[in-house]
């Protein structure tokens, strides 16, 4: 009794996986805020993409439904996508002003 | 047989129509050649169709050519009973004439072609009304015709006062228009079809409760394209266009297109008390007023176009009284006399190097002597003396009115009055042009070249000889029109020592008003016998200005609206409208600038304001009631 | 206690690897705590059914993704340090003021419902495995679709990057 109430106890439930998620989404969204370097901003929204592919995985094994897997090879294409594009517009704003600071980028101030 | 009519229809048709695509290639020669062989045919076929009904004892012929919409049934169709066959064979006889009157007058104009173009569209234009098998297509017809009105009025339109001319007669006659189509929807409303035979039978059956209504609006449209009061100051104004056009379109058909769909809806029209009260009244003041304006008028082509409108009013006034036959009577032998002194007017024109002014005239008898004696028919027959056409028309239209009775015995009075001042004003007309002495040297003027004396000659002796097709002897257009009156009551003329005695008196009138002419303009009996009349300049005034109509339409209309819609600009739009929507603008402006500065263009704190709202968002996402339990 | 080891220890080295993506100086080990995390993702996406999703992760991710942004990374030179300091004003402020407000989030969630929580959904008892072939049979059915749109998008992002790398050669050439 006692040895089963103890698996009952550590039994790895889709909340701790959604938990992970949540502070893995946080992390990312703190990197965002406090890097200046568009590369590793860059990095942060891949940390934030791939927190909500862990929820996507999570709910397709708690609902039983294979959609949520099909949902993260979307994902995964628009991050590639983005990471194509992201990555050829860093590599010219670094050519131009010889930095990769985002807060030179500030052309579009009103 | 019925086919025949579509070929009446195209002949003109498509003779504009090549003139349009092939003009820039023809010459004067080569345009007459089309053009008067194409009448010659349309005269031929006219004849022939009309000869078809006249062995048919005008048994009408319908023919339907396409059915244009399924509910409510209406067909394109066209219709031939005495009536059409009347203004047809009118129709494309007068258009030959003119058209070989034209190809004098009009050579060596530069837009010659072109002048013809005007004309056969024109031709086909009043064919189409005239043929029409129900309401939509006379609305085409009559729509048609407006536009060909138009572009002849304004012709030379590099004149000023041509365009605005062809402009005035445009705009007058869509007030006229606007009438007639509410007349139709009115019509269609009720009755659920265009035709005008089914029309008819249902209206001996049930008649509309709203049909004095209905009438009035049609009446609208007549008064608009017959130039009646309130609406005909558009066409002494359209004389502008050449007068060949003038002859055909603004004296002998177009203008009497009101009278004949008048006489067209006159199984209708017998019901309506309101609406024959209301075109007898406004006839005779038309006939009335017109005759006093044509008095004193110095251009030569602007006393016939107010003679125009007042035997316009004649025929109004004979289709107020019920007399039908004498309205149409007097339309086929007016446009005869009426085309006779436009063309001869014409002649006159055209030999005089374009000098319209009557009293620069004078003397002409010598110089143009058939002209002189063509024209002279031509008034004599407009006087109303026998035996010449006007009198015969004129004089039943007149003992019509008299055998109503009662108050018609006053019209009839107020008539004879304006056959009077009919005669009056025609004899000064041509006692001014040929007779008088001449004012100044006419020596470059010479008999008009045979093409214009020929048709003169030919609708002079039609103007002597046409009114016998209907004298009290031999009822003649009585038979024509007999199947088309067939439910409607006629007024008939009086029997016997009456009649006598009405021809007598409107004979008398026609020679008093010569004679007055005569006494005035050449014997001068004024200052022969050293008479003053008082007010004579202001009373040759009031005559020239029309009473004032022009002057006062223009102040109220023109002006008036002109003021108030310059007021609506300023206060309404400029201030209300403008002001509103310029003031969001500027706000919106203002506003914007002021909150630019959050805009800082540094990506990271937007970031940190994405996140912030973010949090907010999902704090108020848990608090609202339901979420957490 | 499998299933206690097989979640911990990859979770632990997903917060270590996204904590390193986030605070090192150097670039480079930037990618490599991402290429940690990413690689771990891949092992708890194993122990939650989805072995294909997993070694895609692999490939895709940790592979051909973390390579491009490695190549970047080379390119623009790793010699470069970031300003440390913080330039924009009231920023400090603002992100603490965010963090503040997430944690009580947080707190105010864990508060309500007793350090538990309660999904709206309850645990389906249908399992399964993701295989390639499970896989595509939703992908080409149901969502067939959703699918010829993304690779649209793909085709486009691809034309855009050579478009960027094309209108930089030129002005190269012009100056």
């Amino acid at each position: 009794m006692s040895l089963e109430k103890e698996r009952i106890m550590i039994e790895v439930t889709s909340d701790w996986y959604l938990t992970l998620s949540a502070i893995l989404f946080s992390i990312g969204f703190l990197g965002m805020m406090i890097r200046k370097n568009a590369l590793i901003m860059f990095m942060c929204i891949e940390l934030m993409l791939n927190a909500v592919n862990l929820t996507f995985i999570t709910a397709s094994n708690h609902l039983g439904l294979v959609d949520g897997q099909i949902a993260v090879f979307f994902v995964l294409v628009v991050a590639a996508a983005e990471v194509v594009v992201g990555l050829a517009i860093i590599v010219s704003i670094f050519k131009k002003q010889e930095s990769a600071s985002v807060d030179m980028l500030s052309s579009s101030k009103g | 047989m019925e086919i025949l009519i579509l070929g009446v229809l195209l002949i003109p048709f498509l003779t504009s129509l090549l003139l349009k695509v092939a003009g820039k290639y023809m010459n004067e020669l080569l345009t007459n050649f089309v053009t008067l062989n194409a009448s010659l045919l349309s005269v031929a076929v006219s004849f022939f169709l009309f000869g078809y009904i006249f062995l048919d004892k005008f048994k009408p012929l319908n023919f339907e050519l396409f059915e244009w919409f399924p509910e409510p049934q209406i067909v394109f169709e066209f219709y031939l009973d005495g009536l059409s066959g009347v203004m047809m064979v009118l129709i494309s006889t007068l258009s030959l004439v003119i058209q070989l009157f034209s190809t004098s007058y009009m050579s060596n104009d530069e837009k010659y072609t072109k002048y013809f173009e005007y004309f056969n569209f024109f031709v086909f234009s009043m064919l189409l009304l005239v043929l029409s098998g129900n309401f939509l297509v006379m609305f085409f017809g009559w729509e048609l015709v407006g536009l060909s009105s138009y572009l002849l009025i304004s012709f030379w339109s590099e004149k000023k006062s041509a365009s605005k001319a062809g402009n005035k007669a445009f705009i007058l006659n869509r007030i006229g228009d606007f009438g007639f189509l509410i007349g139709l929807m009115m019509i269609l409303n009720y009755f659920e079809t265009f035709n005008f035979l089914s029309i008819f039978e249902n209206t001996l059956k049930t008649r509309p409760e709203n049909l004095d209504l209905m009438i009035l609006f049609l009446l609208l449209g007549a008064f608009g394209k017959s130039a009646q009061f309130p609406l005909f100051s558009w066409l002494p104004d359209a004389m502008e266009g050449p007068t060949p056009a003038s002859a055909l379109i603004h004296a002998a058909t177009m203008v009497t297109a009101g009278v004949f769909m008048l006489v067209r809806i006159s199984p209708i029209l017998q019901f309506s008390e309101i609406g024959s009260i209301t075109i007898i009244s406004l006839g005779l003041l038309t006939a009335l007023i017109s005759a006093f304006a044509a008095i004193n008028q110095d251009d030569i082509k602007k006393v016939l176009a107010y003679s125009t409108i007042s035997q316009l009013g004649f025929m109004f006034i004979a289709i107020g009284a019920g007399a039908y036959v004498a309205a149409i009577f007097h339309l086929v032998t007016h446009a005869f006399f009426k085309a006779l002194l436009f063309l001869g007017a014409g002649a006159v024109i055209h030999e005089m190097h374009h000098e319209q002014n009557i009293y620069k005239m004078g003397g002409l008898r010598k110089k143009m002597p058939v002209t002189a004696a063509m024209m002279g028919i031509g008034t004599l027959a407009i006087s109303g003396i026998p035996p010449l056409a006007g009198f015969w028309s004129k004089d039943e239209i007149l003992a019509s009115v008299f055998s109503r009775g009662g108050i018609y015995y006053g019209f009839w009075a107020l008539s004879l009055l304006a056959a009077l001042m009919t005669a009056f004003y025609m004899g000064r007309h041509w006692l001014l042009i040929f007779v008088k002495e001449p004012s100044n040297e006419l020596d470059s003027v010479n008999e008009a070249p045979k093409n214009m004396t020929r048709p003169l000659i030919l609708l002079g002796l039609f103007s002597i000889f046409i009114g016998f097709i209907n004298t009290p002897f031999f009822h003649g257009l009585e038979k024509v029109l007999h199947e088309t009156l067939y439910n409607v009551e006629v007024t008939h003329l009086p029997k016997g020592i009456t009649l006598a005695v009405l021809a007598f008196l409107s004979i008398g009138a026609g020679f008093t008003g010569l004679a007055l002419a005569y006494l005035i303009y050449i014997f001068d009996i004024f200052s022969y016998f050293k008479i003053k009349i008082p007010f004579l300049k202001q009373f040759k005034k009031l005559s020239k200005d029309v009473l004032y109509l022009n002057k006062i339409g223009n102040l109220i209309f023109v002006k008036g609206l002109k003021s108030l819609s310059r007021k609506v600009a300023v206060s309404v739009d400029g201030m209300t409208i403008d002001g509103f929507i310029n003031g969001v603008a500027k706000s919106f402006l203002k506003s914007s600038r002021q909150i630019s500065f959050s805009q800082t263009g540094l990506v990271r704190s937007y970031v940190v304001y994405f996140g912030l709202f973010m949090l907010v968002l999902i704090f108020v996402f848990l608090l609202s009631p339901g979420v957490l339990s | 206690m499998t299933d206690l080891l097989l979640f911990a220890i990859p979770g632990l080295f997903i917060i270590l690897g996204a904590l390193i993506v986030i605070f090192a100086k150097n670039p480079v080990h930037n990618a490599m705590g991402l290429v940690l995390t990413l690689t771990s993702l891949a092992i708890l996406y194993i122990s939650l059914n989805a072995t294909f999703v997993a070694m895609v992760q692999m490939l895709v991710y940790a592979g051909a993704v973390m390579t491009l942004f490695l190549f970047v990374i080379m390119m623009i030179g790793v010699d470069k340090p970031e300003q440390s300091k913080e330039e924009i004003k009231g920023q400090k402020l603002l992100i603490s003021g965010t963090l503040i407000l997430l944690v009580s989030v947080v707190v105010f969630i864990g508060l309500e419902n007793g350090l538990n929580w309660n999904l709206l959904f309850p645990q389906s008892q249908n399992t399964f495995e993701g295989t390639p072939s499970l896989l595509a049979s939703a992908m080409f059915t149901s969502w067939v679709f959703p699918f010829e749109v993304i690779s649209i998008l793909l085709i486009v992002a691809t034309t855009a990057a050579l478009a960027l790398a094309y209108e930089f050669r030129k002005r190269e050439n012009n100056d």
